[in-house]
Order: structure tokens, then sequence, then C-alpha cells
């Protein structure tokens, strides 16, 4: 038993501690090229394969960036709190590596050895997660304060203000999806969203989305909210005094947290292991996986090459007076409009059971969709396996389609609700935009002849 | 009214188009590989601007006409100190901006192969490290004796003797000059015989003068004298 | 330096509290300071209750060491100033000079010198707003697009002069050389398509709320301190002021272009005017380059001067419109070859001055955004 349990954590955790390090690597890569090309550079294009004259697009490039970090000399201030100084970065990237734990990540080995699909299954993953996030705060503010630093110092302050606040729209836009599924476990998130029944592809889900991603943005110090290293102001913020391998594990942290977090992003919002073809091989899961993850880092790299940095009032006036009351409001009509839609899917499914009860629908001439939604209906009530809400909508859509009138009815109110719940929060986004900032925009000049 | 984030959108786009871009366009793609021989290639004349968009817009690794760098020393073949034009006037030395010359005159005269006897440099040092390649001890050269090199890879692992560069390093021929600065070269050639002729024409022009100014003297004393004799 | 701002924090009036502000010596070496230049700030939380420039870090004698050679020897000396824009620094040098001597100026070098100059003005503006933007946060995407382009007009530089920013180029009497062959036609077709870029540049920028929110209303100037702190250049237009050597002096042949002087209505003066009026001055640029580059004649490239530069005593300040603002020579000549006194007016040290009162109660990127704004070269405000 000892021996089967050994090869368990080793299986469930091994590929963890060393696909991400390794993607790690890659991403810096990736990062470094892509903002060059933004920026009409070349990009690392020189190292390759040791000894040789291969250069394969300077994929070398992090290795000899790690080795030198390696060998780099560790500076400590003299003033620096030491045993601090050391932990930080080791704290900054523990938090980090755990969370990737509860990613619903169905590596085919995992499940081939014991039938476990994700490292750490919890019924609580979702909280965990935040739970842990906020970890890294700690090490942050511990690496300004032991630094004993002014632009550390204030770095930390920054990175703790932030982090804080950004946590809380983070949070509310999770709940949305905690709503509809009805439970926090990051598996059963993601079997709610098999077959495309992605929570990205509704109008409260989109926008939950969207402020998750902001705030993932703002919790992984990316930019534009990058204040807490922020170069032009604060030099590097509290990796100011870190060198050398330390200075590496920062990094690693940094980018293991933003990998984490999208992998949080792509869990609840974009349908995890889901996508085309993804019962054609055991390893397609896991691939779709990773490549919504590297969708979601090329587009912060994208941001990164494009836009400036906030200032610290306009960051905090941006998470307390839009994302927070955004996020609220966006519950509320997740709410009421998911209500309103599950009463009317009730009812169909009410009218199409009464219709079947009153008469032998595939006797005499059958209504046009009629297999359809009975179909859908017998799904909804949990009458073929599993009772399942989101397929058994899909059902009713195809009813609709081929003219189902009490299909159709529904088909009209889902969306109506659809482009009511975006007018309002489209509305009310614009709204909280003119009430939070001060009115900016371009203006007129005059000219002199 | 505009649309939320609409100003941030339009960035993307615009950074979006430079990353597609810069794999298809060279004209946006600005730096290229340092090429490892550069002091070998020879000046570029300006050229077409590039019409196409995929066209490279320009050859960092060549260098042009005008370029200067650092001054070198002129002489007209063979021996290089047998036709060395420089005769130690010392001028660019006293106007050398951040003063980085220096020169040492020689005690006597040579014979040259040329048969001129002129004082020549005894020492001719320049300091790379400070030089700052303006090129004012070119212009203010009566001799066209100084010219600028575009010669650029100057470094070396010797901080004093190695950035010091002597007499017999500065020394390059005419038809070197001539290959890396042609333009230049051939207009320096054409205002240095120019010179020659104007100054060999004043010269003549000084001596038949004085022939005629000798001839109306005879003129005059033997005038003189035959009215002399005629008394 | 005046007395220090009483700190508007109510905490630290609160008996038994033990809090200070927190002092940090921005500089000298920052990523944003631009050179060696250090601000010492005092900060209440983020907030600047005290800032105090400190510069002098790049001091180079370069008044006195030009009284002590000969007039042209101080020429490449002037490109070391504002090392971005040494074609107007020896345009202004050579005009005082010229003033002294009064020597006739040949009129291809005279539309050379125009082009060099506006030229000159796009490399030092597009810089400018490229680092601005950088200081405002942006990773370099804007500054690489910028040094894109001012790549390609130091190309023409070189070509001309032989170098590329410390061209050396102006002589007393006009030019050095006249510029080589199809340089002409080059130069036109970059101006041809510098407003594509310039439409670019403004997509990216001009529009971005986070830009706005940065710029709008940070680091307002008002007219009456701007002129009463002598403030020139773009700065002194974006805070509401209609004046421009081009205009006012007409040096050089300037009265034979139809161009606008771009400036504000004098409400705000912040940083986004202080960048747009660079970005719509681009433009002006390039509309004198077009007529300047359609109309120049051949002909000779230098007057008539005598080689030795020996100019009868006598005073002159001969004064341009810089890209940075009024760039001024006073010279004394007393009948040697040497100036007797040789004095700069620099536009980047009489801007600078009013950055603390620009800076006060913002907070402390304000401060790298403003200093960004004001577009200081270390090399003339230390000299």
């Amino acid at each position: 038993m000892s021996f089967q349990l050994i090869i368990d954590i080793l299986i469930a955790t091994v590929p963890l501690l060393v696909i991400f390090p390794s993607l790690f690597a890659f991403t810096t890569w990736m990062e470094r090229k892509a903002l060059a090309r933004i920026q009409n550079r070349i990009g690392p294009n020189k190292i390759g394969v040791p000894c040789t004259r291969v250069s394969l697009f300077g994929l070398g490039q992090p290795a000899a960036d790690g080795i030198k970090m390696i060998f780099k000399e560790d500076i400590v201030p003299r003033g620096a709190d030491k045993l601090f100084h050391l932990l930080a970065p080791i704290l900054a990237l523990i938090p980090a590596m755990l969370i990737l734990c509860f990613l619903p990540l169905e590596f085919p080995w995992g499940k081939f050895m014991s039938g476990k699909v994700q490292a750490f299954m919890l019924d609580s993953a979702v909280i965990f997660f935040f739970a842990i996030t906020g970890l890294n705060t700690l090490a942050i503010f511990m690496a300004g304060w032991a630094s004993r630093n002014k632009y550390s110092l204030l770095g930390g302050m920054r990175a703790v203000a932030q982090m804080v606040s950004y946590e809380i729209p983070l949070v509310l836009s999770a709940v949305i999806v905690v709503m509809m599924v009805g439970s926090l476990n990051a598996k059963e998130i993601a079997d709610a969203q098999s077959g495309f029944n992605w929570f990205v592809f509704s109008p409260w889900g989109l926008a939950a989305f969207i402020v998750f991603f902001i705030a993932a943005l703002a919790e992984t110090n990316r930019s534009p909210f990058d204040l807490p290293e922020a170069e032009s102001e604060i030099i590097a913020g509290y990796f100011t005094e870190y060198s050398g391998f330390k200075f590496a594990l920062f990094f690693l942290g940094e980018y293991i947290a933003m990998f984490a977090i999208s992998g949080l992003a792509v869990t609840l919002f974009l349908g995890a292991g889901d996508g085309p073809f993804v019962d054609a091989a055991p390893w397609m899961p896991a691939m779709w996986f990773i490549a919504k993850i590297f969708g979601l880092i090329a587009v912060m790299i994208w941001l990164r090459g494009t836009l400036p940095r906030l200032r610290v009032d306009q960051l905090m006036a941006f998470a307390w007076k839009f994302l927070l009351p955004l996020s609220i409001f966006n519950i509320l009509l997740a709410g009421l409009s998911y209500f309103a839609l599950d009463a009317r899917v009730a009812n169909t499914t009410d009218d199409v059971i009464h219709y079947v009860n009153s008469g032998n629908p595939f006797a005499g001439v059958p209504e046009l969709g009629t297999n359809e939604a009975l179909m859908g209906a017998m799904i909804y009530r949990g009458m073929a396996g599993e009772q399942n809400p989101m397929a058994a909508k899909k059902w009713f859509l195809k009813a609709a389609l081929k003219g189902h009138p009490a299909s159709r009815t529904l088909v009209a109110w889902w969306l109506g609700i659809w482009v009511l719940s975006l007018v309002a929060l489209y509305v009310m986004a614009k709204g909280l935009n003119n009430l939070s900032r001060s009115t900016t925009k371009p203006r007129e000049y005059l000219y002199a002849e | 009214m505009s649309i939320l984030g609409g100003g941030i959108f339009k960035g993307m786009a615009v950074t979006l188009r430079n990353f597609v871009g810069s794999y298809f366009y060279k004209e946006r793609l600005i730096t290229n590989d340092y090429d490892w021989r550069p002091e070998d290639k020879l000046p570029q004349s300006i050229g077409e601007y590039p019409k196409e968009e995929g066209e490279q817009l320009r050859d960092t690794t060549t260098v042009n006409h005008y370029s200067r760098n650092f001054p070198m020393l002129l002489h007209d073949g063979g021996e290089p100190m047998d036709t060395v034009r420089c005769v130690a006037c010392q001028i660019c030395e006293r106007e050398c901006p951040p003063q980085c010359i220096y020169i040492e005159k020689s005690e006597d005269k040579t014979e040259r192969s040329d048969n001129k006897a002129q004082f020549y440099p005894a020492k001719f040092d320049i300091d790379v490290s400070v030089c700052m390649s303006c090129q004012i001890c070119v212009e203010v050269c009566p001799f066209d004796a100084i010219v600028m090199n575009s010669q650029f890879e100057l470094s070396t692992p010797d901080r004093f003797g190695g950035l010091l560069v002597r007499r017999d390093d500065l020394l390059k021929s005419n038809d070197y000059y001539h290959k890396i600065h042609p333009q230049e070269a051939a207009t320096r050639d054409q205002k240095m015989v120019a010179d020659k002729a104007a100054k060999e024409a004043k010269k003549k022009a000084a001596a038949e003068k004085a022939k005629a100014a000798a001839e109306v003297k005879a003129k005059a004393a033997a005038e003189a004298k035959a009215k002399e004799e005629g008394e | 330096m005046s007395t220090t701002a009483a700190p508007n924090y109510e905490l630290l009036q609160q008996e038994g509290l033990e809090t200070s502000l927190l002092e940090i010596s921005m500089g000298p070496h920052h990523p944003s300071t631009h050179g060696v230049f250090r601000m010492d700030v005092k900060l209440d939380g983020e907030t600047v209750v005290e800032l105090k420039p400190v510069f002098g870090y790049l001091h180079r004698n370069h008044e006195k060491l030009a009284e002590n050679m000969s007039y042209l020897s101080s020429m490449p000396f002037t490109d070391r100033l504002d090392y971005f824009n040494s074609m107007t620094n020896n345009w202004a040098y050579a005009l005082a000079a010229e003033q002294l001597v009064e020597v006739e100026v040949p009129e291809r070098a005279e539309y050379l010198r125009v082009i060099m100059a506006e030229l000159t003005r796009l490399v030092n503006h597009v810089t400018l707003v490229g680092f601005f933007v950088n200081d405002l946060g942006a990773l370099g995407t804007p500054l690489m697009y910028a040094f894109r382009e001012r790549e390609k007009i130091l190309d023409l530089f070189e070509q001309a002069s032989g170098a590329r920013m410390m061209c050396n180029y102006f002589r007393f009497g006009g030019l050095r050389n006249d510029v080589p062959e199809g340089w002409l036609d080059r130069t036109r077709e970059l101006v041809d398509r510098f407003p594509a870029f310039l439409d670019e540049y403004e997509q990216l920028l001009s529009e971005n709320e986070i830009i706005l929110s940065r710029t709008q209303g940070v680091g307002n100037l008002s007219r009456e301190l701007a002129i009463n702190a002598g403030i020139t250049g773009p700065m002194l237009r974006a805070s509401g002021v209609n004046y421009d050597l081009r205009k006012v002096d007409a040096y050089g042949i300037y009265d034979r272009f139809k161009f606008r002087v771009p400036y504000t209505d004098g409400d705000t003066g912040d940083c986004y005017d202080r960048f747009m009026i660079r970005m719509l001055e681009m433009r002006e640029s390039v509309a004198i380059l077009k007529q300047a580059l359609a109309d120049i004649p051949e002909g000779d490239i230098i007057g008539k001067v005598s080689k030795v530069f020996k100019p009868k005593p006598g005073e002159t300040y001969g004064r341009i419109e810089g890209p940075k603002g009024e760039l001024g020579f006073y010279l004394i000549a007393d009948g040697t070859p040497k100036p007797y006194r040789y004095r700069v007016r620099p536009p980047s040290l009489i801007n600078l001055t009013v950055l603390r009162e620009m800076c006060l109660g913002g907070k402390i990127a304000d401060a790298v955004v403003i200093l960004g704004s004001i577009d200081i070269v270390l090399g003339e405000v230390d000299r």
C-alpha cells in the first residue's frame, strides 16, 4: 500500500514540478520574442544548441539566463533582515506551485495508474485556491520590508494594497460560476462545462471572465497593473535588492502564479480541458488546458506590450469603484436571469411533458422538433441519466431550430434575457467608468498662422 | 460617446499590426545583425530609398562617404615617411577642441624622395579615448595632410598604450583614402592640384612680375646710365 | 531652497503618533531621470510634499572652455549640449557668430539649415514622446517605434555630415559640405512617409484611456507662472502662449514658409497638452520640410569667411527656436580669435525650474511623468 501511495504521489506531483517550470522557461522566451516583435525588434536569436551554430530562434536563451542567474553573486544589503530576505523568494514560489495542484488537469498517466485526475482533489478547491493566493502578498511584502530599501518598501506597500483590493473582484467573479454549478469542486466545474457549455458563452459569464482576467492581471503584477515593480518610478519595487538565484526564484514564482491564475480562469470560464476533438486521444484534455493557458498568457504579453501603467490612486479607484460594483451587479444579474431562464426551461419542460402525457406524440402528425424537445425535457428532469440543465438547453435549441413552438418561445426568452443582460452590463460599466474617474477626453488645439 | 476601452483596443490593434508586420515587412525591422568585419566594407552610395515595403531600409554594416571616426595622416604612396604630407606646423594641435593631438616637430629638415626638404613630425600621437571625431583638425590643416578614417573597431584590452595611436599607425596612403572616401578624396585631390596650379601660376606671375620689374629696373638703370653717359 | 511645504496629513498632527516623511533621493542613477539628475523627494505615503531638484553632475565647463579656444573649436562642443539636437545647437551658435562678422549665408545653405533643423525637431519630439510614454510605464513599445523613425533620420544626418548625433555640420557662413547626391530625394521620401507614422503613433497613444487619465490634470502650469519663469518652446505654448521664435524672429528664411504654430487656450497646461503640442508640431515640421525640399536651389554651400575667424570687438545674442525652447548664445568678442565671454541660454535648464511647483501635491508617479514632459537633456542642463 505504501509503495502504491508513493507512486501515486510522485505521479501526481512530478509532472507539475517538471512541466510548469519548463513551461516557465518557454514562456520567458516567448514573452521576449513576442515583445521584441511587437516593438519591431528581433529578440533573442543567437543561443540555441550548445557548441553548434544552430540557433533555433534563440530557444536556448532561457537556459543561458538560468545558468547566469545561478552563478551570479548573491548580494544581501548590509542593513537587510537576512532571514526574511532569504525566505521571501521561497515563500513566493511555494504557494504558486501549490495552487497548481488544484487545477483539473487530466494527465493520461495519472488516469492510468490510479484513476486520479488531479494532484489534489478538494471539494472546496476554489476557496482554497484564493486562500493560498493570498500568501503571495505576504511574500512580496516580506521582500519589500526585509530589503531595507525605500524603493522596496514602497513596492511592498503598493503590492499589499493592490493584491488585497483586487482579490475581492477576483473572488466575486468566481462566485458566478460557483452559483451556476452549485459546487466548489474544480473537477465538477470542469465537467459542467463539457460539450462547449463554457461559462464564458453567457453575458454574465463573459462579464465575470473579463473582471476576473483584469483582477488576475493585478494579482500577478502584470502590466498595466505592475505598480509594485514599476520600473520608471521605483526601480524594481520589491525585488530591487535581489540578485542571482533569489531573483530567479521570484521570477519563477511570478510566472508560475501566472500559470496558476490563468489555469483557474480556464477552469472557471473557458471549459477546462474541453475543446474540439477532445476524445481523440487521452492527452487531448491536458493539451487543450495548457493551450488555453498559453492563450491567456499571450494576451497578457500583448497587453504588456501595449499599455502604460496606472497610477496608484487610479488603481485603487478602478478596483473599488469600478470592478467591485460591477461584479456585485453581475452576481445579481446572473442570479435573476439564471432564475428567469431556468423557470422558463422548467415551464417548457412541463409543456412538453404535458403534451406527451396528453397523447402519443409519435402517432399521427408529429409536431416539428418534438423529438428534440422531448429529449431536452427528459435531460432536464434527469429522466435520461444525469440531470443536466445545460445540455437540456441545447436540445431545446435544436427543437426550436426545427420549429417546435414552445421551444421557440423559450429561445426567444433566452435571447431576450441575454441581450438585456449584455446591455445592462455595458450600461452599468459605462456609468461606473464615468463615475469612477474624472472625465478625460482628447482635446482640440488652437493654431496661430 | 466613445466605446468603453476603445482607445485601448485601438492601441492593441496597432501593436498587433506591428507584431505581424515585423515578420513580413523588413522596413519595420530596423535592427539587423552586426557584421563581424564591417571595416572591410567599402562605402555605399546612398542609392534609392526602397520603394517596395518588403525591401530592407538600410544596411547598418556599411559606412558612407562622409563617415568619420578617427583621424589618419596621409602620405602619397611609397615609403610613408618619405611622402608624408604633414610638415608638423602644429595648427591641428592648437585647434583640436579636446586637445588630443600631440606633435613633436623634427629638429632638422630631411631630404625626401620627392626632393623636398621639409620639417616632419618626429612624434604624432592621437589619443582615441579623448578624440571626439569632430573633424576640426581636417578643416584647419593647410596641407590636406590629416583626414578622417572611417574604421571604427578600435577597442583594445590595453587602456592606456593601446588607445594612444602613434605616428606610424596613423600613416595611411592616399590610395587607401581614395578607397574609403572616393568622392571626398577626389575633390580634395582636385583642390590640391588646383591649389598647386594656382600657386605655381602665382609664383610664375610673381616671377614674371619680378622679371618685368627687373627689366624695368634694368631699363631704367640703362636709361639712367645712358643719361649719365650722355651727360 | 524655499520653505518646506507643511505636510498635509491628519495623522501627522495627531499627538502620540510618531510618523515621519519618507525621504527618497531619486537619482542620480534612476531609470527615469533622463541622465544624471537627482530629485530629493519627501513623500507622505505616495504623495510628494517636497521636491528638490539637484543637478550639476554632468558639468563640463563648456562656457569657460569656449572662452579659451577659437570660435570654430567650440562648434563640436555645442553638439554635446543637447545631444539629441546637435544641428539646432550648431545653428544657434553659428547665428550668433555670424552676427559678429556679418557674413552672407548662401541660399542653398539657408535651405539646408532649415531642413536640418526641422529634421532635428522631428528627431527630438519623436524621441521625447517615446520616452514620455516610457515614463508612464509602457514597456518601451512607443519608444521603439519612435527610435525606428529616429534611426531613419539619423541615417540621413550621417550621410550628410558623417556622424549620427554629433553632427558638427554648420559653419560660420554656411555648412561644412554639401549634401551627397541623392540625399534630397531620400529626404523627400522620408518626409512623405512620416505622416503615416504619426497617424499610427496617435492611434496607439492619444486616445488610450490610461494615458489620458495619467496625463490630463497632471502637472498643471499656469500661463502666468510659465511667463514669469521664462519657459519657452512647446512647454510655453502648451500653457497657452502663442510664442514661437520662428514666427517672432523669422531667423534664417523661416518667413518664406507657410506653417502654423499649435498652442492651447491656457486652461490646463498639463502633461497631456505638452505631449499633444509636440505631436502637432511634428506635423507642422513636416509641412515646412515639404516646402523647403520643393524650393531648394543649387548653389554654394558656404559664404565668404576668412579662414581665421577674428571678429571685431562687440557683443551679440543669437537665438533660435530649438525643439526644446529658446536656445541662445551670447558672445562678446574682443578682437582676438577667442571669445571674451561665451554664454548659453539653455532651454532645458530654464524649463526645469518649475519642476517643483508642478510636482508638489501629486503622486510620485506623477513627478516622473512631469519630469518626462518637461523634456530635459542633462548635457544642456549642466553644460
